[in-house]
């Protein structure tokens, strides 16, 4: 490690500087001025001169000593005012936070052995080049942070953490790594509240990220005390050809096909062999040659299967392998479950027995009586109806735990005051939603009309000249489908009246299957569903279970219990892989994480890039460059030795 | 001549202005105080050797007088003195005797002071301390009646005084005051002078600082040779036993200006106590040897220490 230099003096300084050793050489050459003294006789110092000219060379050196010494000084305040350096050293600052990404690109293998364990491998370094007394904080991010280690001044302990570190099968997201080290170093504090009182001091730190920078910019974050740092890791060149999309998909044909995409974001063109396996067999195989920047889509049509895992395989030796396998779960089919509690609605269950209505939901008809038995609050706190209909009655007190869809109705307090309104005019339909795509409500006349108030949150489906008559509200993880008028209302006498034409239009049957689909479309969707890793799931289950197991690709086995919707919802979902749920020993369902994020896949690194935190823009630190260890404190008191050994040689007659 | 060329040497190195290695602001007198003359009263010069007075003293010598102390008898032979015939014999034996008493006489004492510049030196310097000597052991041989006589080496031949009686020691002390640290005369030179001027008997007590560049070896064979009794006082300055020097020094010769050049070293310093010792150690074994006695002082040693107790010891004064 050769010393760094940092010239302090100008030309003419330094000419100064270098005439002063030839000017004491030069002083060594003249005749030393010696200073007269008249003795009573210079015989015995003849003498004792003459005996000592035997060692005169020694005499010659001791004054060649005081030379050389001086000599030595001036060279060393030479070398001092040079201010020579060097790149190891301590680090600067005594606080440290070591942000450690170990997202899914961070075990891309472009840098050997992988970009996590260039990233520890760094940090550890930095954490043997602390000072005694510094200390430092590590977390750990993906698309979450962990505080891996506390701020301690514990270098084995920081080490043994560090070391500790696993890495992710997630995104990447730096903000909330950034909000955990911000708590630290910028201990809140309130302006408005006058008697807050900020306790902990305020403690500035360095704020090192070590990453491959495969996030966006962050948003609305302000650094205050941290200094942040930033390292990337990882080879920009790093080839990678990634699976960035798998599904299957039932056509309209009924046949089921498995819809692949391969993108690559390597500088070069790559060519794979991509085989489909499902359960475990190889199905089908293809060739592909990607050109760089380039995604080409691959379809394979899937055979006629009840459940099963369906898996892509790249065959190619790119940089990252977490994204070289895609995985995709059959299910069983599961039919929607609607519960229909009316005391008769021809119009509504002849619209619920069309045939794309029955294929999509088993329905139930019901009395209103039903609401007071046993069975019904059973099935309504279950949670595995998918929607109840409520006609021309009303849910009680407590609303089930579903899905509902209410004609005239309201759910419960949340919807506030209503009032009635007859005939009203329809002027603006939301066609943009899902439950009223292809439903035309322009030719439908309305006797009379609640207007609806819905919750915030709501959405306003059909608008009326006097307010909302249509709208879907959410409620605890459910929804609620408001129909401000009934289709056939009671009068005070008790006499049945068609309240509107609707059911006379093609509208209305489009309508209640779109309802259909739209609440329960979800069960369709979760037979094939895919989720990112980290991402929660929610599990269907099966009505009477009360706890489910869920067996990861890694064989890990976690228990999942009813949450407060009475859902089963799972959220280690850390690895990329296949994970099936269990009740008991049957196989409830499965369902696959799969990496597919651009963002991580594409691995080339930009070290000129900087990332944007908040207004602040880091530039990312390529050359890695510790402080300058200064040396010229110890040459000058080096060079004080020396002239300290000078005058002691001088003064006290050091016989050498 | 030589004198005035010395003087106008000694000018031009006055003119040079060295510093001295220690100046000597103003000569004491050499008189010794009131108690030192009490002290001094009660001792009496001793020589170890017997000799022939000039004049009577209180000294018994080998040669017969007049005194109250019988020797013996002896034929009359014409010419005698006619006093000393001892007439009672004459009436028994018929035969002329002639008595013969011990003649006790006087002691020649010799003080030979070294007045070279060297011995300026010193605090008191050595010249001051050579002279207080001189004076203590002068009053010493007034008392007791011997012939005290003091010179200096480049003393004229016909200015000499001799001293003689009690009543004589201011005379004394003031031609001591009198002694200057200017002479050039060297030491083998000033005592060949010595010798020939004083062919007398006696005890002679040379105080010098033996820093003869010549050496000091022939110019005490001159004294030897001339059959006395010689004690040598070497005196030497506290600056010369123990130099407390520093630094660069051009060291300049007070007598011939001959510079030594030495950067003061605990070595050097150390050889110069070697070199020193040995000078004295030589010129103690030389004197011994030859029958003479030595005695080194340092001129911070009181006077009256140095006769007292040094020089009784060494059996000069008893």
């Amino acid at each position: 490690m050769l010393p760094n230099w940092i010239n302090m003096l100008s030309w003419w300084q330094w000419a100064v500087l270098a005439a002063i050793p030839p000017a004491i050489v030069a002083l060594y050459f003249l005749k030393l001025k010696r200073t007269p003294l008249e003795v009573p006789s210079t015989y015995l110092w003849h003498k004792s001169i003459e005996d000592l000219h035997v060692n005169s060379i020694w005499q010659r050196l001791r004054k060649n000593l005081l030379l050389f010494l001086q000599l030595l000084l001036i060279g060393l305040v030479m070398l001092a005012v040079l201010r020579p350096s060097w790149q190891s050293g301590s680090l600067s600052g005594d606080r440290f936070i070591f942000l450690i990404d170990h997202s899914a690109s961070m075990s891309a293998t472009d840098v050997q052995p992988s970009r996590l364990a260039e990233a520890k491998r760094q940090v550890l370094a930095l954490v043997d080049r602390m000072k005694s007394g510094d200390r430092a904080m590590v977390i750990s991010f993906a698309e979450t942070a962990q505080v891996v280690q506390e701020f301690t001044d514990n270098r084995r302990q920081l080490r043994e953490r560090v070391e500790s570190i696993r890495p992710a099968h997630g995104t990447t997201s730096l903000a909330p790594a950034l909000r955990l080290a911000a708590g630290l170093a910028n201990p809140g504090s309130t302006a408005t509240d006058a008697t807050d009182i900020q306790v902990a001091e305020a403690l500035p730190a360095e704020l090192m990220i070590f990453s491959d920078g495969r996030f966006g910019p962050v948003d609305g974050f302000a650094l205050g005390n941290l200094r942040p740092t930033y390292v990337p890791i990882g080879d920009p060149q790093a080839t990678n050809l990634a699976i960035t999309a798998f599904s299957t998909r039932r056509q309209e044909t009924g046949q089921r096909q498995v819809y692949g995409q391969l993108q690559n974001d390597g500088p070069k063109p790559v060519a794979a062999e991509v085989e489909l396996y499902v359960d475990g067999q190889l199905d089908n195989a293809d060739a592909v040659e990607i050109a760089p920047g380039e995604a080409e889509g691959l379809i394979f049509p899937l055979p006629e299967m009840s459940d099963g895992v369906v898996r892509l395989n790249l065959s190619t030796s790119d940089a990252l392998a977490l994204d070289n396998q895609a995985y995709a779960t059959v299910n069983q089919a599961r039919r929607g479950q609607v519960l229909v509690v009316t005391p008769g609605n021809e119009a509504l269950r002849l619209a619920l027995r069309t045939t794309a209505a029955s294929q999509v939901a088993d329905v139930e008809l019901v009395e209103p009586a039903y609401l007071e038995s046993e069975a019904y609050q059973a099935q309504a706190t279950a949670g595995h109806l998918d929607l109840i209909i409520f006609d021309q009655c009303a849910p009680q007190e407590t609303m089930p735990a579903a899905n509902t869809l209410l004609l005239g109705r309201l759910p419960g307090e949340r919807w506030g005051e209503v009032r009635k309104k007859s005939t009203p005019g329809i002027i603006d339909v939301d066609r943009a939603h899902p439950l009223l795509q292809l439903v035309d409500l322009t030719n439908i006349d309305i006797a009379e009309s609640m207007v609806l108030a819905p919750p915030a949150g709501s959405t306003t489906l059909v608008e009326s000249d006097a307010g909302p008559l249509v709208a879907i509200g959410p409620r605890d993880g459910f929804e609620d489908l408001v129909v401000g008028f009934e289709i056939y209302g009671q009068s005070d006498t008790g006499e049945r009246y068609v309240n509107t034409n609707w059911p006379l239009r093609a509208s209305f049957p489009t309508f209640v299957l779109g309802v259909l689909q739209y609440f329960c479309g979800q069960a369709e969707f979760d037979a094939i569903r895919s989720v990112k890793p980290g991402q929660p799931v929610r599990l269907t289950g099966v009505a009477e279970a009360k706890r489910l197991e869920v067996v990861g690709p890694d064989g890990a086995r976690d228990r999942v219990s009813r949450g407060k919707n009475h859902r089963f919802t799972f959220t280690a979902t850390g690895q990329i892989g296949v994970y099936t749920v269990y009740h008991g020993p049957q196989i409830t369902e499965r369902f696959a994480v799969n990496l597919f994020d651009r963002t991580e896949s594409n691995l080339a690194t930009r070290p000129e890039q900087a990332i944007q935190i908040g207004y602040v823009e880091v530039a990312g630190k390529t050359d890695w460059e510790p402080t300058r260890r200064e040396t010229w404190k110890l040459l000058v008191l080096l060079a004080l030795g020396v002239l300290v050994l000078e005058w002691y040689i001088y003064n006290r007659r050091v016989y050498i | 001549m030589a004198k005035a060329l010395a003087s106008s040497n000694r000018q031009q190195t006055m003119n040079n202005t060295p510093p001295r290695a220690s100046a000597s602001p103003s000569t004491l007198h050499p008189q010794p105080s009131t108690a030192l003359m009490r002290r001094l009263e009660r001792l009496e010069l001793v020589t170890r050797k017997v000799f022939r007075g000039r004049m009577k003293g209180e000294r018994r010598s080998s040669r017969k007088g007049q005194s109250v102390e019988f020797a013996d008898f002896r034929n009359y032979t014409p010419g005698d003195d006619l006093r000393f015939i001892d007439w009672n014999l004459y009436a028994r034996l018929d035969r002329l005797f002639l008595k013969l008493f011990l003649e006790e006489e006087d002691l020649h004492f010799y003080t030979l002071i070294d007045a070279s510049g060297s011995m300026g030196f010193g605090q008191p310097s050595k010249l001051d301390y050579a002279k207080q000597l001189a004076a203590a052991l002068g009053f010493i041989g007034l008392v007791r009646a011997d012939r005290v006589k003091i010179e200096t080496l480049g003393t004229a031949a016909q200015a000499n005084p001799t001293f003689r009686g009690r009543q004589n020691a201011w005379r004394m002390f003031d031609y001591l005051d009198a002694i200057r640290p200017t002479e050039t005369t060297s030491l083998a030179t000033g005592i060949k002078n010595f010798c020939l001027r004083n062919s007398g008997r006696g005890v002679v007590v040379l105080i010098t600082d033996l820093m003869d560049k010549q050496g000091y070896q022939a110019a005490l064979r001159y004294l030897l040779s001339g059959r006395q009794d010689v004690y040598v006082i070497q005196t030497l300055s506290s600056e010369e036993l123990q130099p407390e020097l520093q630094g660069d020094l051009r060291l300049v010769d007070c007598e011939d200006a001959d510079e030594a050049e030495i950067t003061v070293s605990a070595p050097l310093l150390k050889r110069y106590q070697q070199t020193l010792n040995a000078f004295v150690d030589e010129a103690r074994e030389f004197c011994t040897r030859r029958g003479m006695s030595y005695v080194l002082v340092d001129n911070q040693l009181p006077v009256e220490t140095l006769v007292a107790d040094y020089l009784r010891r060494r059996g000069l004064v008893r």
